[in-house]
């Protein structure tokens, strides 16, 4: 569990995250584009993400190709927020959505 | 974006999901949680899944008399290593639409414990989130049973125990 909480205790790493919830499998050349950084950078930010079992890989052909697994996060949702707060946390949730859509929409009709 | 990427993995989350967890049991207690209907429903939102898990034999995820969660065929059955079955989602209209995908489950033996890998992939572009949007859910309960003997009793976790019988 330290090492999820490290792994997405950098803004990259998240990024990357944010990417593979976007599109699911990608390869490491699809990945780096964008990113202001070298490709082996980028590497190692993934490894760290793998370690952390947030990132898996599975090969296609010559490519490895790149996954997100939320399951690790779920298992720390499920125990600490999983058994009190549910509820709470999602209506919370759906209520920050609402409010940020309806912010948004007035900011798209003005 | 590059848009010629050369793969298939296109739409939402990508035609193809995996999920990974690595639990402390043995590979035959793994398979045997898969494959028990007992078992399965005590971390599958309660719903237990029937089949003979013969090659080419059929299975059924349903609680009796009141929903129907998915069917289909086993592909491979390798105990306690491999199996891969194909997947229709049956619990609404929406879903049915989907039609047929694929679910490969792995068990490798890491140690004292064993890491599951499920990929569900051959999923349409812009396949319904609903379709994959589970695993997590039951791979935590899946893990939580056969480590401590207990049932994951997070809201939803357990939504259909007790509906029927």
């Amino acid at each position: 569990m330290d090492e999820v909480f490290k792994a997405l205790a950098d803004p990259t790493r998240r990024e990357l995250l944010d990417r593979l919830f976007e599109r699911d499998g990608q390869s490491l050349s699809a990945l780096e584009e964008r990113l202001p950084m070298s490709r082996f950078g980028v590497m190692k930010h993934l490894r760290v993400l793998e370690e952390a079992g947030l990132v898996t890989t599975q090969k296609r052909g010559r490519e490895k190709l790149h996954f997100l697994n939320p399951v690790p996060i779920r298992l720390i949702h499920d125990r600490w927020v999983g058994k009190y707060a549910e509820p709470w946390a999602s209506a919370l949730s759906e209520l920050k959505r609402d409010l940020e859509q309806d912010e948004a929409s007035k900011e798209d009709a003005r | 974006m590059n848009e010629e990427q050369p793969y298939t993995v296109v739409g939402g989350r990508g035609a193809m999901t995996v999920f990974e967890i690595y639990i402390k049991t043995t590979p035959e207690r793994l398979w045997e949680a898969i494959t028990s209907e007992e078992m399965r429903k005590r971390y599958s939102f309660g719903v237990g899944t029937v089949s003979d898990w013969t090659e080419g034999s059929e299975y059924k995820a349903a609680v009796p008399g009141v929903v129907e969660i998915a069917g289909g065929r086993n592909l491979e059955v390798d105990p306690p290593r491999r199996l891969v079955q194909s997947f229709t989602a049956l619990w609404s209209e929406q879903v049915r639409g989907e039609g047929e995908s694929r679910v490969t489950w792995e068990i490798e033996p890491v140690g004292s414990s064993c890491r599951l890998r499920v990929t569900h992939d051959q999923l349409g572009e812009d396949a319904n989130n609903e379709l994959y949007g589970g695993w997590p859910m039951i791979l935590s309960g899946l893990k939580t049973l056969l480590e401590t003997g207990e049932n994951l009793d997070t809201p939803g976790s357990l939504r259909y125990s007790g509906a029927a019988g």
